[in-house]
């Protein structure tokens, strides 16, 4: 028996946080009452064979946690929570919307999601806001996330699917080129799919810091590059340069299947290796020998050698030039002739658990389902066929997830927001103003398992089902769909968020139809992905419950296996052309301007943020896990020795780490890993630990991602070390 | 009315820093803010200089040097004529006069001239400094494509190079000579080579390291004279160190403003055309310089593209943002809060050459021992091809020479450009050029985490070995360590191995 068929004892399904989308499995098996204690195990699964992390481990701690919400819970006049009953917290919500939009119009009510959410959440909220709302006014968190990723990727290729290639891939790979992305930690059963490049000599990590992935790359197994923040781009424009210069590029796939190699040229023409040193702090020798590794690899790997692979990650693209450098990047595996070839290829690591799928079914401001845009009317109406509604019922483009939050509550924003499965009072940049904004709203609702530090600011909180109580699929960071299985009965209490949709969409007398039932809003959403970029009309949910393995585009012209191994839908893309009318990649020169606000004036440090193995997201879960609580309690302040010396900081000490956004207290956490010019700190806590209290609302002018990674701060040791 | 007038730019040269404030006006075209047409002597756009030596050593294609696409320029609208020197500017009627015939007239007008090669003043060369080099065969400077193709039909022949100058370009020429297999002879006056910018101790170990390049390296030579046959350049006759023979002499002895169209309308020179702090030539506000040519705020044009393309960036937003004044409309004063571009932009010197890291920034004469303001911190390995000199003053990095040291050397530059403070410990940036940085020396306890994915520590891992498992599968299904991403599976091992006598 396959590991990933029904075993009636057990319960196969995926761990609830990141985009890795671990197979584990849980005991008691399908629709069992909540028990203690539910045993988790790793399932073999390709992602992760078997192997999980601490936060995978311990995730069942949260299904039967005393502080889980059991009821809907309004506001009270006194500012504290009454539990009031699902009737009467349904019908309160129903009114407050109809009479905002009466007074204010629609776009008064907004909806915030997440790249947590089911795919068939995601697909009925950007339904439940369009039609039901009426509003334009949806975006999600990941915004935060993946939009520069996204954006660069539609530039370039005309698509934008995370790992256009299966994980597996990088088993064989020769040389694996990682920007900005420290899977050691944040989905760290990855790393195995690195050990045949570090075997190779060939994992190559730029970082910032010397972080867990970065040490992977120690005694031979690669080299690590570390530039100083905000200069990621020069720091590829230089490996272009030499790529160009040594004449190291593939000719022929150029010449064949991508535009623009003139004007590429000509915008690397400035950046050779010294001044590219002279901006980053990477020595030139060491940009030459990473550009002529990445050559010869490339080179090999079309000769029978293993791939070749450059690999993008949020330190990447959280910068307000976030979507140039990854087309940086993407021009460099261009150059090298990779994606779309067995050679190897381009891919950006998606980080929450449906990330991918949560940003192609119609939870962005422009977007409709399948990858479809709202302002295409081709696109409506095929979208507004399969509602059931006119075209012209569907809002048009709303704004993205910054200046929805920034606006919250002023003139031209929202006064009522709906939020699903997200916490943006702690991972919003400038979340000082975001929390003023949230303060300043007429009504807010927030979904939630936990009382969040967004929860705690509501008028009303609806409590929801986790993951192992709810049915539906997901779709992970190389693009396979994947089922999520329910294997506890829902507590007392909480509800589905396609049931709390179904119930208002009733209550606002809303056009369409909205089911409470995953697999009913799961073939609804086939339907409407039909056709779009992200199709996925040929996906069967008998299929994905027998262990396929999906991968789309999917239509209904693919034939679909169950044989154990075999792929079916789009497992590599591109192999045949790229996505645009011609076939043809895009080499989109980009320049080095400013990326994000001016660092190192005198006296500042450079602020990067960025996650711990033990937490997920904002912590909202993690934090009540006793075990991740106790193993990092607390944001701690990672600074180099010389840089906490030279301003009187010992280890432990409380420091106050400022700007002129905020202020946030942390204990120094002293390692040579830091540069010289730089401080860390994780942005999985709360309050005054907020590292998102000190970054910028500044987004990239293309994708709208905040940048995240470049704030500005100075450092302010408090009383005695501890 | 105003708002009819649509202003015409004209740019005089088409080198990088041309480009980049090129690049800088194209919105203002797509605007249609004003018509920009450019005029070159050289038929090429816009090229890298920088890397000309790597072209004459064929180790970079020529086709890589161009920091512009000429295409997407005329897509855009610029008026591009190249290949056409301007002959002359008349000032009072706006028009720059071509030597193809055509006139352009302007509202604005940007010098972007560059500089020329300096022609040192030796017998049988004609140094007249003014006139773009008239040089007998064989003896070349490297500052257009065609210096490079004509190099390199040198050293493609075999021919023995002789380089003139110990400055940068000369080095770094050398180096890409040497880089490719040629031996070429860096000839220099002065002990040591790059010695106005590097003190004595780090110009010593620059020409040690030179030599182990493959850079014959001949100092304190004081040249006299070319010496020619029927064929061409045969050898530089020197005071005292007689007759260097060669197939071919590089002049690498600095460059010169190209000032004579400038000061042909009446604009003031002096080592570059003068202009105020904003770039301005003129008193109307209609004629600036930039780059190589200029003479900034008395400031000697600094002959490195960083300056140079600071200002470009400047003048660009500048006029956008600023209106020329209208055709007929008097001149008026820029208005008093207008900032100003970056004065005395770093004087950073990177060496280019490959195997032979040097950088070198501010004043590092000053010796650990003069006493003084500044602090002098000095670290010198000769054998290792080492060299470190910080001069600090109030905490604040003057100077440095970084040599062989590779991560400090880039660190530093970032430091220097910033005004950062350093580390206390000087030593600190010594060791960030250290590949075996380890985590931590001291013995794990029996608390500490050895397995970051699950949490289990070197406790947990130890009593699963104690209680019997044999092998790194039991001890993760015993503890759960090696279980996530794998990386600690060779401490589990180390550990198995240690419990089980041989």
């Amino acid at each position: 028996m396959t590991s990933s068929a029904v075993d009636t004892r057990t319960t196969p399904t995926h761990c609830p946080y990141c985009a890795l989308q671990c197979g584990i499995s849980l005991d008691p098996g399908p629709g069992a009452e909540a028990r203690e204690p539910v045993l988790l195990a790793g399932r073999d699964f390709e992602t992760n064979g078997g192997a999980l992390c601490r936060k995978g481990y311990s995730a069942a701690n949260l299904l039967n946690h005393p502080e889980r919400l059991g009821s809907p819970l309004r506001r009270t006049a006194d500012g504290g929570f009454a539990p009031v009953g699902w009737d009467e917290a349904l019908e309160l919500l129903a009114q407050r919307a109809a009479s905002i939009r009466r007074e204010h119009g629609a776009d008064a009510v907004a909806v915030f999601g997440a790249g947590g959410l089911t795919n068939e959440k995601a697909y009925q909220l950007g339904k439940f806001a369009r039609l039901a709302l009426g509003t334009s006014r949806i975006d999600y968190n990941g915004r935060f996330c993946m939009s520069s990723a996204a954006a660069a990727g539609n530039r370039a290729f005309g698509l934008d699917r995370g790992l256009p290639f299966p994980l597996a891939d990088l088993d064989s790979a020769s040389m694996i080129l990682m920007l900005g992305s420290n899977v050691a930690e944040t989905m760290p059963p990855f790393v195995r799919h690195l050990e045949h490049a570090r075997a190779c000599g060939g994992l190559i990590v730029v970082d910032p810091r010397r972080s867990p992935t970065a040490e992977l790359c120690a005694d031979g197994s690669g080299w690590h590059l570390q530039p100083t923040p905000g200069t990621d781009l020069q720091l590829l424009l230089g490996l272009a340069h030499v790529l160009l210069a040594e004449n190291m590029v593939d000719d022929h796939y150029l010449a064949k299947r991508t535009y623009g190699l003139a004007g590429l040229r000509a915008s690397v023409g400035a950046w050779w290796p010294e001044r590219v040193a002279a901006t980053t702090g990477v020595p030139a020798a060491e940009i030459r020998r990473t550009a002529r590794a990445l050559g010869a690899a490339a080179s090999a790997a079309k000769t029978g050698g293993g791939g070749v692979f450059i690999l993008t990650g949020r330190g990447v693209e959280q910068h307000t030039n976030g979507t140039d450098t990854t087309t940086a990047a993407i021009n460099i595996a261009l150059l090298l002739g990779l994606p779309g070839t067995p050679g190897g290829g381009f891919g950006t690591i998606t980080g929450q658990g449906n990330g991918q799928g949560g940003r192609e079914h119609g939870q962005k401001a422009d977007q409709l389902p399948g990858y479809r845009k709202i302002t295409d009317p081709a696109h409506r109406k095929h979208v507004a066929g399969v509602w059931g509604v006119d075209p012209a019922t569907i809002p048009g483009p709303g704004i993205p997830a910054t200046e929805l939050l920034h606006t919250l509550g002023t003139a031209s924003g929202a006064r009522m927001l709906l939020v699903h499965g997200s916490n943006p009072v702690l991972s919003s940049p400038d979340a000082a103003q975001v929390l003023a904004g949230i303060r300043r709203l007429d009504f807010l609702v927030v979904c939630d398992f936990f009382l969040s530090e967004t929860a705690a600011e509501a008028d009303l909180v609806l409590p929801v089902l986790q993951w192992a109580e709810e049915e539906g699929t997901m779709t992970n960071l190389e693009g396979r769909v994947l089922r999520r299985r329910a294997a506890l009965r829902a507590p007392e209490g909480a509800r589905g968020e396609l049931w709390i949709m179904a119930e208002l969409a009733k209550r606002l007398e809303s056009p369409g139809t909205f089911s409470a039932d995953a697999r009913e809003v799961f073939e609804e959403l086939r339907l409407a992905s039909a056709g779009g970029l992200a199709d996925y009309s040929g996906v069967d949910w008998d299929d994905l419950d027998a262990g396929a393995a999906v991968y789309w585009p999917c239509s209904t012209d693919h034939a679909v296996s169950r044989i154990p191994g075999q792929r079916s839908g789009t497992p590599r893309l591109f192999l045949d052309g790229f996505a645009h009318p011609d076939a043809r990649a895009r080499l989109v020169p980009v320049y080095a301007g400013a990326s994000g606000e001016e660092l190192h004036s005198e006296g500042q440090l450079a602020l990067v943020t960025g996650r711990l193995l033990e937490h997920y997201q904002t912590g909202t879960q993690t934090r009540r896990v006793a075990e991740l609580a106790a193993a990092a309690p607390e944001a701690r302040l990672e600074i180099h020795p010389a840089t906490a010396r030279s301003r009187g900081i010992a280890e432990g000490q409380r420091v106050a780490v400022r700007n002129r956004r905020g202020e946030v207290v942390a204990r120094a956490a002293l390692s040579t890993s830091a540069r010289l010019d730089t401080v860390f700190l994780p942005f999985h806590f709360a309050g005054n630990q907020n590292a998102n209290l000190l970054t910028a609302a500044r987004v990239d002018p293309i994708s709208a991602m905040p940048g995240f990674k470049n704030a500005s701060v100075s450092l302010h040791p408090l009383g005695e070390a501890s | 009315m105003s708002q009819m007038f649509r202003e015409r730019i004209v740019v005089i040269g088409f080198g990088p820093v041309a480009a980049a404030l090129i690049e800088g006006l194209l919105p203002g075209l797509a605007a249609g803010l004003f018509a920009l047409d450019v005029v070159s002597a050289e038929e090429h756009a816009a090229y890298n200089r920088v890397l000309l030596a790597e072209v004459a050593a064929g180790a970079t294609p020529a086709g890589h040097l161009g920091m512009i696409d000429p295409l997407r320029l005329a897509a855009a609208g610029v008026g591009l004529h190249l290949g056409e020197s301007a002959t002359r500017v008349d000032r009072s009627r706006r028009l720059v006069f071509l030597d193809s015939g055509r006139t352009l007239a302007y509202d604005r007008l940007v010098f972007a001239t560059g500089a020329r090669p300096v022609v040192p003043t030796l017998n049988g060369l004609d140094f007249a400094p003014h006139a773009e080099a008239n040089l007998p065969a064989g003896v070349m400077a490297l500052r257009t494509l065609e210096d490079a193709a004509a190099l390199s039909r040198v050293l493609v022949s075999g021919g023995r190079v002789l380089v003139l100058g110990g400055g940068i370009l000369g080095i770094e020429a050398a180096l890409a000579m040497a880089e490719a297999g040629h031996r070429p002879v860096l000839v220099h006056h002065g002990p040591v080579p790059l010695g106005r910018a590097v003190d004595p101790d780090g110009g010593m170990l620059l020409a040690r390291c030179l030599r182990a390049s493959g850079v014959e390296v001949v100092s304190g030579v004081r040249a006299t004279a070319v010496r020619r046959d029927s064929a061409g350049f045969t050898a530089l006759a020197t005071e005292d160190h007689g007759e260097i023979a060669g197939d071919a002499l590089l002049l690498s002895c600095g460059v010169r403003a190209r000032t004579e169209l400038a000061a042909g309308c009446g604009l003031k020179v002096g080592s570059g055309i003068q202009t105020n702090e904003h770039l301005v030539a003129d008193t109307e506000n209609r004629v600036f310089a930039l780059g190589d040519c200029a003479e900034v705020a008395g400031a000697a044009p600094a002959g490195l593209l960083a300056p140079g393309w600071a200002q470009a960036g400047w003048l660009a937003d500048f006029l956008l943002k600023h209106r020329a004044p209208a055709p007929d409309a008097p001149s008026r004063p820029l208005d008093p809060g207008t900032e100003a571009p970056a004065q005395g932009a770093s004087n950073v010197l990177m060496l280019k050459g490959q195997g032979m890291e040097l950088v070198v920034a501010g004043n590092v004469m000053a010796g650990p021992w003069d006493g003084g303001r500044a602090r002098v911190s000095v670290f010198a390995d000769p054998q290792a091809g080492q060299y470190l000199k910080l001069v600090t003053e109030d905490e604040v990095l003057t100077g440095f020479l970084a040599i062989g040291l590779p991560r400090a050397g880039a660190e530093l530059v970032l430091a220097f450009e910033r005004g950062s403070t350093l580390p206390q410990d000087r030593s600190t940036l010594l060791r960030l050029d250290d590949p075996g940085i380890p985590g931590s020396l001291a013995a794990a306890r029996a608390d500490d985490q050895l397995c970051r994915c699950t949490g289990a520590t070197h406790g947990q891992v130890a009593r699963a070995v104690e209680e019997g498992c044999d092998t790194v599968a039991e001890v993760g299904t015993a503890c759960r360590a090696g279980t996530g991403c794998g990386g600690c599976r060779g401490k589990i091992e180390a550990m198995l191995r240690v419990s089980v006598p041989a």
